[in-house]
This record gives structure tokens, sequence and C-alpha cells, in this order.
């Protein structure tokens, strides 16, 4: 074969350059410590790094919603706990004033004092605002004031909404909880149904709490139990007007039993006098207060009064437990919800360090693999290099002398 | 008659000659396309004498050429094939580096946007936050600008490139023409010899010209070669060079094609031209670069369009229903600069989700108008208006016979799209409606928002309550503002879409009759994320073809590019070599080696220093005879 002088330059040349451009491209590596460059260098791979960088950039975020959703309800727990506290002050208050017999006008007075200092607190607790001076319960309408006092009572101004963030890809967890939910929507009496008496009473006698026995049999309707004689009393259905018993025999603490439900009287009652048994309300936590202050209000001087007093303590009691362990609830849903945001916040440290080291296995270099290729690459380069030093010094030329 | 004396002469003078022509050879050692010459020799014509034939001397056959044609013509060929591989390799190696830095890329913008979006929705009261999203929506507008801007100056610069080209390649056929008349000269009459230089000249030049664009070439009895391009189309005949020329595209404004000058006009000949620079030009601009800008440019229209729809079933801090979010780019109409009609042409996108990156040809044909998708040439017709991809066409009056216009629904995507929006105020985290349950509800039951299907509703803001009946199986819808009935004795299903003034609500769990639920306007929602969160779900939406998000359309044109030039890098190392092996080939008949010249030029030499002994002889018999005479 012939070669051409110009030919073997032009060869080794284009295979020096050959070298250079892989050792260029090895160094670029090196100094980028990575492997993709550019995508051409691995296309699927940059795609997915691509995909991969965005799925982790948006778990981070995640990550820092859950920890504001954290704090979030951080806050809403706190403000929980006050009000747990200052409930369980109340329900002390009110089982201490149920005793009437060992009260006096002088300590009532003093229950309701305390029990209107409660009621601000509360109002207080129930109007906190967040860091960023939003109002913590008042549903959607962040500016707005959600609890008023009026002349009417307390006034809900917020909504029933609830701020949700996002901590996963298809994981929302509420931050926030409406006043309505914890404040106002509270079933009275004993979350079935709740008892009362007639102000007009003139018999001594208290209709007991009670209690539903029969759950398939419980409708939540309004009844009344009227003593047609100081013995003889009627149940009376006031939701469909039916009479559920007439003429039954009256014995003190015996278990009275209709819809499902049992109560028992105690206490003396008179012809004409009529206790209630409803189906349980909702009501606001402000008014159970203000009932029981109303309650604590004036000390009762004869049995008529002092029976209605009981009945009344009796409800503010039960309603003070129904509101007591709404919260508590709560607050164990808060609780419960804090758990799942740190549960979920693992769980994305550990996808994003997973998908981090996915990532580097893609795209980053190894550097002892790098370092050793260059080596071998420079000794070839070297090689190349001598060996022409060498071969080019042939010339026949040279010899023409 | 033969005698020792001119027997010599012969020699000295052939030998000579050979050494000239040696010197030529180690001159042009580095000419390129240069073949080597060699002095062919033949015995002179032997003189005949009685008892057989006396030889005398050397003579000169003539001076050969070692060139193989069909060597050269291969390396012409290869030539044209490496020259547009590199062209397009360089061209998509910008891009590709374009793309690559995840840092400055698209993706960083996109995630940075979405992730102040979240932010927003933690804090949907908070300015703060939401002055974060506007400049983070403009940065990524920006980003779509740039990137749009890059590769709208690699067009320009392919234009410019376009324009040398095609004058360089109307000099050389220039020069091509005249080599082919000095060659046709050298040619006629007596003198057959061929003119080795020129002949190697006019191979470089046709070389040189394969490296801008393919050529075929014929050859013609008088020695002139034909040059042509593209399709047949003659670039030199004989003598007599023509010329290309640039044109602007008739179709697309903004990029120039090549044109064949003739009589009667300039011809369009882009969609022939193949190889060479020009041919990888052209390749890039139709494979990588418009491809890539609409890519680019449906992903701004998408988000565009679904952020918007999204952006305006929410409420906004005054309490307003949401605007438009981004400007969202309408697709490009451009009538061929050819029609001989008026018909004016509008495209709409009326499913942004089905948009697809091709561009579309409209044309009529006196009767019908058809659509074709020019990325695989399917069509739809009709008399208009015509519907294809989730791009409705409508077309105006006074369209003539073969008129024809170009739609490019998204390339200009990404460098017209930006922001509807500057004041905090009026982005849209809020919900449009909110509801509640009546406090003395006795049921269980919850109402809970589910979406907003049609903002736009009159009634959207209207007081609704949804009452329950006794029995509690059915319930009433009445809006309470206009003091209508919306429905009445609806049977309940626990969980059902219940859908009311363009909202959608579900209820769910056991209702008491009298049980009273509510949705109203949600004014003063300052607290609400509720459409920020939609929003924010909208980055895993699959909605780029309805397969892709924003970002996985992003990557996948990453993957592309990326692959293309990784594809071009593999070709263009193959095509390197096949070139160096046909460069070899051509150099191991044609390319000189100085050795083998330097063997030749002691050889000749040697031959020359011999013949000039054959003449000393003769010399030396002469004075000897006359020295015998003398005496």
């Amino acid at each position: 074969m012939r070669i051409s002088t110009e030919a073997f330059f032009r060869q080794f040349t284009q295979s020096l350059q050959n070298q250079q451009t892989s050792v260029a491209k090895l160094q670029e590596q090196i100094s980028y410590g990575r492997k993709i460059i550019t995508p051409a260098d691995d296309p699927v791979g940059a795609a997915r790094t691509v995909n991969i960088s965005q799925t982790i950039g948006r778990i981070e975020q995640f990550i820092r919603n859950g920890s504001y959703a954290e704090q979030r309800l951080g806050v809403e727990e706190t403000t929980l706990s006050s009000v747990t506290n200052l409930l369980q002050r109340v329900r002390e208050l009110a089982v201490k004033a149920s005793n009437i017999g060992a009260q006096s006008s002088e300590t009532f007075t003093a229950v309701k004092t305390e029990l209107e200092q409660n009621f601000k607190e509360l109002l207080n607790l129930a109007n906190t605002r967040d860091s960023t001076g939003e109002y913590l319960f008042s549903g959607f309408q962040g500016q707005t004031k959600p609890f008023v006092e009026t002349p009417a009572g307390v006034q809900f101004n917020g909504d029933q909404g609830q701020l949700q963030l996002q901590i996963g890809t298809s994981k929302n967890v509420a931050v926030s909880d409406s006043g309505y939910e914890l404040f106002l929507n509270i079933k009275n009496g004993n979350g079935k149904f709740f008892t009362t008496s007639s102000s007009t009473n003139t018999g001594n006698a208290v209709l007991a709490p009670g209690s539903v026995i029969d759950n398939t049999a419980f409708a939540a309707e309004d009844f009344t139990i009227s003593f047609t004689s100081a013995t003889t009393y009627d149940v009376i259905n006031n939701t469909s007007g039916a009479t559920v018993t007439s003429g039954a025999t009256y014995t003190e603490n015996a278990a009275i039993i209709f819809n499902g439900l049992q109560v028992s009287i105690n206490g003396q009652p008179q012809t004409g006098d009529e206790f209630y048994v409803r189906a349980s309300r909702n009501q606001d936590m402000f008014s159970m207060l203000e009932s029981f202050i109303s309650t604590m209000g004036s000390y009762p001087d004869n049995t008529a009064d002092r029976a209605q007093t009981q009945q009344a303590m009796q409800a503010a009691l039960q309603n003070i437990d129904q509101a007591l362990n709404h919260i508590i609830v709560s607050r164990a849903e808060v609780g419960a919800r804090r758990n799942s945001i740190e549960t979920s916040n693992e769980e994305n440290e550990a996808v994003a360090f997973e998908l981090t080291r996915n990532l580097s296995e893609i795209r980053d270099l190894d550097y002892a693999e790098a370092i050793s290729t260059l080596q071998y690459q420079l000794t070839s380069l070297e090689a190349a290099e001598k060996s022409f030093a060498v071969i080019q010094r042939l010339s026949l030329f040279d010899f023409i002398r | 008659m033969a005698n020792p004396f001119n027997t010599g002469v012969t020699a000295l003078l052939t030998y000579q000659r050979s050494l000239t022509t040696t010197g030529h050879n180690i001159s042009n050692a580095n000419t390129p396309g240069y073949s080597r010459q060699r002095v062919a020799l033949e015995t002179q014509i032997p003189e005949r004498l009685g008892f057989g034939y006396i030889g005398g001397g050397v003579k000169i056959q003539g001076v050969e050429r070692l060139n193989n044609q069909f060597l050269t013509l291969q390396l012409q060929q290869q030539t044209a094939e490496s020259s547009r591989l590199q062209t397009f390799l360089g061209l998509t190696g910008q891009v590709d580096n374009l793309v690559a830095d995840d840092q400055g890329g698209l993706s960083p913008s996109m995630q940075r946007f979405f992730g102040s979006l979240q932010d927003v929705a933690n804090e949907p009261g908070s300015v703060a936050a939401r002055q974060v999203l506007l400049s983070d929506a403009q940065g990524l507008i920006d980003r779509f600008g740039f990137f749009d801007g890059q590769l709208d100056g690699m067009s320009q610069d392919i234009n410019q490139r376009m324009v040398t080209l095609t004058d360089t390649i109307n000099s050389i056929a220039t020069n091509i023409a005249t080599l082919n008349e000095s060659i046709v000269a050298s040619n006629s009459g007596t003198n057959t010899a061929a003119p080795n230089d020129l002949l190697d000249q006019r191979d470089q030049l046709i070389t040189d010209l394969s490296e801008l664009v393919a050529v075929s070439t014929i050859d013609e009895s008088s020695g002139a070669r034909n040059v042509f391009v593209g399709n047949g189309q003659i670039l030199v005949f004989g003598t007599d060079a023509r010329q290309l020329t640039t044109i602007q595209d008739p179709e697309n404004f903004s990029q120039f094609n090549i044109a064949y000058v003739t009589p009667a006009g300039n011809q369009d000949i882009t969609a022939l031209l193949a190889g060479g620079e020009l041919g990888g030009l052209l390749d890039f601009r139709h494979e990588v670069l418009n491809p890539s800008r609409s890519e680019l440019g449906r992903i701004a229209m998408v988000l565009s369009s679904t952020f918007n729809s999204q952006h305006e079933s929410g409420l906004d801090l005054n309490g307003l229903v949401g605007t438009d979010f981004f400007n969202t780019p309408a697709p490009n109409v451009i009538t061929n600069l050819n029609n001989t009609g008026s018909a004016t042409v509008t495209a709409t996108v009326t499913d942004y989700t089905s948009l697809t990156t091709s561009d579309y040809r409209l044309s009529y044909d006196g009767v019908n108008y058809t659509l074709t998708r020019l990325s695989d040439n399917s069509s739809v017709s009709g008399p208009g208006p015509l519907t294809m991809d989730g791009l409705s066409v409508a077309i105006g009056v006074g369209a003539a016979n073969g008129d024809s216009f170009i739609v490019q629904p998204t390339q200009n995507g990404a460098g017209t799209i930006s922001l509807a929006i500057n004041n905090v105020n009026n982005f849209s985290a809020a919900g449009l409606v909110r509801t509640s349950a009546d406090l003395s509800n006795l049921g269980s039951a919850e109402i809970t928002f589910n979406q907003v299907l049609n903002a736009s509703d009159p009634d959207v803001f209207d007081t609704v309550e949804i009452v329950f009946n006794n029995p509690p199986t059915t319930f009433d819808v009445l809006n309470i503002t206009d003091a209508s009935t919306i429905a009445s004795g609806v049977g309940y299903l626990s969980g059902a879409d219940i859908d009311v003034n363009g909202v959608r609500v579900n209820i769910s769990g056991a209702a008491e009759a009298g049980d009273t639920f509510i949705l109203q306007q949600n004014s003063n929602a300052t607290n609400d994320n509720r459409n920020a969160l939609a929003l924010a779900r909208l980055q895993t939406g699959l909605f780029v073809n309805g397969t892709a998000t924003y970002e996985g359309a992003f990557a996948a044109l990453v993957g592309r590019v990326g692959t293309q030039a990784r594809q071009s890098e593999i070709n263009g190392a193959a095509q390197r070599d096949l070139l160096n092996q046909i460069q070899t080939r051509r150099d191991e008949v044609s390319g000189v080696n100085l050795d083998e010249e330097a063997a030749d030029l002691l050889r000749f030499q040697q031959a020359y220093e011999a013949a000039a002994q054959v003449i000393a002889v003769a010399d030396n018999l002469f004075e000897t005879l006359l020295g015998a005479v003398r005496r």
C-alpha cells in the first residue's frame, strides 16, 4: 500500500485530535463531576434527570408545606389546650355549684363572677389570630372577627371553611378548623337528647339526665312528660303529636322508658308539672356558658325554684361535659393531623433521599473510573505523540547528501 | 541515423523532463486535490538495418496523472454527507447545550413558579407570597422568552448562512465553468494531451462545492463536466454557470428558502436540496429547530390556557371572579405570498390539550378546503370551517383556486406568552362559593365543595339552600337570592354529585328532615386557598397532548434533542471515519510520497548522468576517429 506523505500527517493529526477530544470530554466530566454534560451524552438519562429533579423539587415543597402546616396546627393546638383548661375549670365550678344545699347566695355570686371571666377568656380564645394576623377560627374569612358579643348572645360571623395544605402528591391535610365546628356545632344534653322542665312547675321534682338504652328504637324527636296528677303522668310525642303513654303511675326514681331511652324523675311532682325530653340540638359553647351564668344569677329560696336550679345545673354540667368532650376530640384530631404530617414528611424525605440517590446514579461521575480512564487515555496520547516524533524524522532526503 | 550521440541526447532531455515532473510532484505534495504525475517513457522508433533493428533511445509518451475518478467521485459524495452531519451536529449541539443547563433550564423556573403557588396556598392572604408568585410567573415567562429568543436567533443565523452559502456556491460554479472552458480549449485541435493540473483543480472545486451542497456530475465528450444540484437543476452546463439565490419562504416569512434562478423567474428548490452545509442547515431547521420551538410554544400555550381556566374558577382578594392570569398566545396564520385570492384565515384553539407541534397547510381547490397536518400529511376536507387536533380554522371569502395558508398553532407560543395580571390582589386563590350546614341541623350529614363547573353561570353567586324533606330521602334546592325553586324532590344519595348554578357539591352522611345546607358567595375569603390548591394540582395534570405534564413535555423535548444530537454525533464520527478512509484510498493512488519522489530524483539523476556519459563516450569515439584521420 502506498502512503502519501500528506495522508501520513493527516492521519496522525486526526488521531491526535480524536484522542484529545476524548481527553477534553473526560476532563470536562471530571471538573463538573457529572457523566451527563449535555443531553446528548445520555438522552434517556437526561430526560429522567429532568423528571426526577422536578419530582424532588415538588417533594421538597411538600416538606416545606408540611412544616408550615405543623406550625399552624401547633398554634391551634395551643389554643385548644387553653380552651380545655378553661372548660375544666368551668366544669369544676359546675360540679361544686350542683351541690346547691352546700351553697349560698354569696358563693353563687362568686361562681358567677368567675364564670363571667371565663366567658370573656373563652371569647378571646375563640378570636385568636395567627402570626400573620388572620383569625384562626373564622373559616375562609381570615380578616373577619369570628365571634362578636351582641345583646342576643355571641354571634358567629365566620364561615365553615377549612384551610387545607398539600403535603403529598395526592395528600391534603386540614390546617384549620372553623369556629363553627369547634364552638358551635356541639350537641347539647348527652348528645342524643337533653332533659329540662317547665319553668311553671310547682313540685320539687327534677328530671334526671337519663340515657339511650336502645339505639335502634331511638328517634331524634321531642317528648313531654306531663303529670295529670301527683302520681300519674302521660308521655306525649311533640314531634308527631301522638300520646306514647297514658296514665302511667309515677314512682320516684323509677325508670321511665320510651323511644329507646330511659329517664327517671327524682322528687315529688305536682299536677300540671311538665318535663321535657328533647332531641339534642347543636348549641354553641357561649350560650351554654351564658345559661350557666344566668342560673348562678340567683340562689333558689324555695323548693320549686331549687328544683328548677337543680334541673338547670344538671343541664349545664351535661353541656359542659359535651363541650369539653368536643374540644378534646377536636384536639385529638389536630394531634392526629400533626402525626400524619410528620409521617408524610418522613415519607417525603425518604423518597427525596432515594430520588437524589437515583439522580446521582444517573448523572454523577464515578471519579475512580473516570480518572483511571483519563490515565489510560493520556498514556495512549503520549505514545502516539512519541511514535510520531520518531517516525516523522525518517526522510530519505536526510540521506541524500 | 541512430548514433550514440543522438541516443544520449534523447535520454538527457527525457530525464530532465522526468526530474521536472518529480520536482512538480514534490512542490505539490501538500496541494489539496493534487494528483501525482509521472512521465511515461517509451523507446524511440528503432532503425531497421539489414541485420535487424538498432534502438534510437528513449522518448516521452506523455505525462500521466495518477487518478481514480471513481474514488474522486466517492470522495465528493462523502464530503457532502460529512459536511451535512458536521453542520447538523454543530447546530443541534447548540440546542442541546441550551436545554442542558439544569439551573438555567425551564424546569427550575417551572418548579419555582409552582413552589410559590404552594406558598400562596399556605398563606392565601399574604401579599408577600402573592408578590413572589407574580415574580416567579414572570421569571417563567422570561425563561420561555429566553429559549424562544435563542432559537429565533439560530433561525436568523441560518438565514445569514444561507445567503453566504449561495454566494459561495455561485462563485464556485462560475470557476468550474471557467475551468471547463480551459479544459475544452486544451482538448481541441490536434492536442489531445490531458491538462492534468486543470482537471485536478476542477475536481477540487467540485469537492469544495460538495462541502456546501450535494451535487451530481456528468462528463461531456468535449471534456467539460456538467454539475447539477437538487433534483437535476443545472448549476454548471459546459462553460455556462447558473445561479442560486435566497428567497423569503412564501409559507414562513421569517425564514429563507433557496431558489434556482431561471429566465422565467425563481424556482424554489429548497425541498430538493440535500447534503453539504446547506443540507445540514435545512435538515436542522426542519428536524430540530422548528419542532423544538413548537414544543416549547405548546408547553407555554397549554400552561397558559389550563392555568387561566382554573384561575377563572376562583375569587381574588377583592372578591371578584379571577380573570386571565397569562395572556395565551394565539396560533399564527401565514397567507402564502403566491396567493391570488383575497381570503383571510383565522385559527383558534378549541382544545389546548389536543394541540400538536405540527404546522398545518390549508389549501383551496376551488370547491373545498383541505387542512393538512404537515408532520404526517393526514388531512380533513370540507367547505370550512375545519377542525383538527383542537384547532379550528375559519376561512373568509375571496379565496382563489390554488391558494394556500400555513397555520402554525404553537410556533410563537414561547415567545409571546405574557403575564396578564400585575396586581397581587387579582390572583384568585379562593373558591367561588362556600358551603355550610345550618346550625339547627339534627342529622350528621355534611356538605363538601367539589368543584366549579362553570364560573360564568349568571346565578353562581346566588345563595342556595338545599333543604331535606320529611322523610329525608329527598331534598329541595331553593334559590334564596331570587326566591325561586331550582329543583324539588330530588332523591338523596349520600356522596352523589349535586350540581347547582355552575357549582358541584356533595352531601354525605345521614340527614334528618328539615336539615338545611347553604351555598353562598365566598366573600371576604382571605384565608381560602381552594383555588390555589387546584392551580397547584395542575402541575401534575396530563395536559400536553393529553399525555404529559408541562415539565414532562419539556423533559421529552430534552430527551429528543439529546437523542438527535447523540445520533448525529455517532453518525458524524462514522462518516468522518468513512471520509478518512476514502481520502486515504484516493491518496494511495494520487497522493505524493516524498520518499518515493526522493528515490525518483536519485533514479532520474543517475539516468541523466549515465546519458551524459553516453554523450561523452560518443564524443570520445569521434575524437578517436578525428585523431586517426589527422595522423
